[in-house]
């Protein structure tokens, strides 16, 4: 012990309380090793989320920016995103990134984990979805999950609550999907429409993506933590962790240095490390992580570790209309349309994409938008140019499967580093030609759908360049050693006590959000390591 | 060269000054709508506040309106699509859009979101059952 803290060995040392840590911890507790997670942020307090002040706006441009190279708080640390067309969007924190997550919360469909034998692009997962479907069923359980059931895009799932609203936004572009015979549905989301679970339900605040002052986005500092903490997890905070160490005769991870909120260097002796801190955080660490044994990073003999980065491009498309729709208020994720989800070659592009409705702004956001575009000009135009605008807008984003490319890397920035002084992530990547086809698909075929309902005028942007919230791929699972870095459960190829559970996983993209299936892996992962508990560490 | 300042504010008197011209270029009052301009001196407190926390982006943006050798009123064109003003541009936009005068001549109350949140009525759901007809549309694997 020292100053409180425990050093003696953790059975578990998880890395990042975000979306993944936080299942992964949880799942574990039932095992009753001792599992320490370190976290570089702190809990946050929602009744300091912005929608609880006169200032909401503002505030998401500052301390609650979605850009961490914005933001800049002390949890934070920098991103090169400079050779990266769409921009690093992350949090730091108890939470992670569900903290400032919009909620939308599809699955994967069965087809999305074979990607190489149906459209003979990319690989197929080691896994499949009958695998993790218990998984969605026990995650979507914690979580609290919105929907409507009979969805004909998914095979049979059970929504836990009622959907969100459709509201007057939701209405108008629902009637234009109906317009154009093309498939639509009341979303999946991770927010509350009943009390659950102790969080009381949404009252339509309409400002998720900056923290859900109601607790009823389920965000995992409300969910999985408290529970999991109770089942006596320990989640030391403000702990930003530099490297793993490794015994150098065993090969094994044999603990964790990392900063201390007072910036002394620490070391945590570990049996057992498992990643948890994102698509960028997770490969930052391992190619931080150099030894003799593994010079070129921990887990990294496949040369793999931080390629084949994957970021769902997405388009943005909305239309302005005559009428008064919901414009700030309530969620937006009433309805998606997968309409042109699975491949068809004759759009010339392989996989597809969901549109996730969007449905209004707010009144800064709409003066900017309108400031921005050349819509609302200055001087004595300005009033009834912003009125033309204001709680007349809504539209769909299209979040485009993202092929992995082995070019499209996280390395380590040779120059730019944290407050720490540990090697900043640089973020290095190129939007393919397929990407390119189907965005522009997906901002025509929008654009029919929101004109068949009365859209004036549209506003369109693609690639969104902020868009940089889905961050996968750079750890990639498989069974060969050769072509990925952990195996079909989690647990590293070259380091047999080093798992990974969050986003860099994922071997293919599917062209939906990815935290339901992150979560549900980090769940899958950890149930693999209690079922071999005996036997954890033998080779394959 | 030593910048005099009047006052604590990290603006000089002339820039608050120059600060208030331009809000007021881009958001004048309007007697038909009844609300006031961007200049109003309860929302430039709080434009002149708020902006401290962008105090380098919003100084460029007040040289780059100062350095084009004509009168801010006839700059206007060339300011208002200007990348260089958008930092100035941002802070005016969220005063003034905050400020309860405007806010309620928008139809809204004057309040955060929190705690009283707002109404969404549900919509007419029987717009599903065009769906519901066509079927199953996911490939098996
Ligand atoms: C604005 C926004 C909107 C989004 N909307 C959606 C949505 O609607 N639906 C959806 O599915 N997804 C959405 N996402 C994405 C979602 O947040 C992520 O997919 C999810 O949080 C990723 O989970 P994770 O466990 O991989 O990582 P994270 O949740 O990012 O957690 C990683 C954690 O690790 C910590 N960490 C990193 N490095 C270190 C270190 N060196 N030492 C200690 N701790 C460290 C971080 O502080 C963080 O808390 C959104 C994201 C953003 C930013
Ligand atoms: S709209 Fe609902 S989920 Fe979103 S922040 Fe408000 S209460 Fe929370």
């Amino acid at each position: 012990m020292s100053g409180g803290i425990d050093y003696s060995p953790a059975d578990v040392v998880i890395i990042g309380a975000g979306a993944s840590g936080a299942a992964a911890a949880w799942n574990l507790t039932e095992t009753r090793m001792r599992i320490v997670c370190l976290e570089q942020g702190g809990w946050m307090n929602p009744a300091e989320y912005p929608s609880t002040g006169r200032d909401w706006e503002a505030r998401s441009q500052s301390d609650f920016a979605i850009n961490p190279n914005r933001r800049q708080l002390k949890s934070d640390y920098p991103v090169n995103d400079d050779d990266c067309p769409i921009k690093i969007a992350n949090f730091n924190g108890v939470g992670g990134g569900t903290i400032l997550y919009a909620g939308h919360y599809p699955r994967f469909h069965p087809s999305d984990f074979r990607v190489a034998s149906l459209d003979g692009v990319a690989d197929d997962w080691p896994i499949d979805y009958a695998t993790l479907e218990p998984y969605y069923a026990e995650n979507d359980r914690i979580t609290g999950v919105s929907g409507l059931a009979g969805d004909p895009a998914y095979p049979a799932k059970q929504p836990l609550m009622p959907p969100l609203p459709l509201g007057r936004s939701g209405q108008k572009v629902a009637q234009g999907f109906d317009a154009m015979g093309w498939h639509w549905w009341p979303s999946d989301t991770a927010i509350a429409t009943t009390p659950y679970n102790g969080r009381d339900k949404c009252i339509n605040l309409g400002f998720c993506l900056h923290g859900c002052a109601q607790g009823a986005k389920a965000s995992t500092d409300i969910t999985y933590w408290p529970e999991a903490i109770r089942a006596g997890v320990e989640l030391r905070t403000w702990c930003r962790v530099k490297e793993i160490a490794v015994d150098d005769d065993t090969g094994m991870a044999c603990g964790v240095s990392y900063y201390d909120e007072q910036g002394e260097e620490q070391f945590q002796p570990a049996h057992i490390v498992i990643m948890a801190c994102n698509g960028v955080g997770t490969p930052r660490i391992l190619l931080n992580s150099r030894s003799e044994r593994f010079p070129d990073g921990l887990a990294n003999t496949s040369g793999l570790v931080g390629t084949h980065l994957m970021l769902h491009p997405y388009a943005s498309i909305y239309g302005v209309f005559d009428e008064e729709l919901d414009g700030y208020r309530g969620p937006h994720d009433a309805l998606w349309s997968q309409e042109f989800y699975e491949t068809d070659v004759s759009r010339g592009f392989v996989r597809g994409f969901t549109y996730e409705f969007n449905r209004g702004r707010g009144p800064v956001a709409t003066a900017l938008t309108g400031a921005f575009s050349g819509r609302i000009p200055w001087g004595e135009g300005h009033h009834d140019a912003y009125r033309a605008l204001f709680n007349r807008i809504c539209g769909m984003v299209a979040i485009c499967e993202d092929l992995p490319e082995a070019h499209n890397t996280v390395t380590l920035d040779p120059v730019l580093r944290d407050a720490h002084g540990i090697p900043a992530p640089k973020m290095t990547y190129t939007l393919s030609d397929n990407s390119r086809a189907m965005l522009d698909f997906a901002v025509e075929r929008a654009s029919e759908v929101l004109q068949a309902v009365g859209a004036q005028d549209l506003m369109v942007e693609s690639p969104l360049s902020i868009g940089g919230w889905h961050l996968m791929g750079t750890a990639r699972m498989g069974n060969d050693p050769g072509n990925s870095v952990v195996n079909a459960w989690g647990r590293a190829h070259d380091v047999r006590n080093l798992f990974v559970v969050d986003g860099s996983l994922f071997v293919t993209s599917a062209g939906v959000n990815p935290t339901r299936t992150i979560q549900s892996l980090a769940l899958y992962v950890t149930d693999q390591m209690k079922k071999r508990l005996t036997n954890l560490f033998d080779a394959p | 060269m030593t910048r005099t300042i009047a006052t604590d504010h990290p603006f000089s008197p002339d820039e608050q000054a120059q600060i208030a011209r331009l809000a007021r270029l881009m958001v004048p009052a309007s007697a038909v709508h009844g609300v006031p301009a961007a200049d109003d001196a309860l929302i430039l407190a709080d434009i002149l506040h708020t902006a401290r926390s962008d105090e380098v982006r919003v100084r460029a943006a007040l040289e780059f309106a100062g350095g084009l050798g004509v009168p801010l009123e006839a700059a206007v064109p060339r300011l208002q699509g200007a990348v260089e003003m958008l930092p100035l541009v941002v802070v005016v936009m969220q005063c003034y859009y905050r400020d309860d005068r405007v806010m309620q001549a928008l139809g809204m109350e004057a309040r955060p979101p929190f705690p009283q949140g707002f109404e969404v009525p549900q919509g007419d759901w029987s717009l599903l059952e065009a769906v519901q007809r066509r079927g199953r549309i996911w490939r098996d694997a």
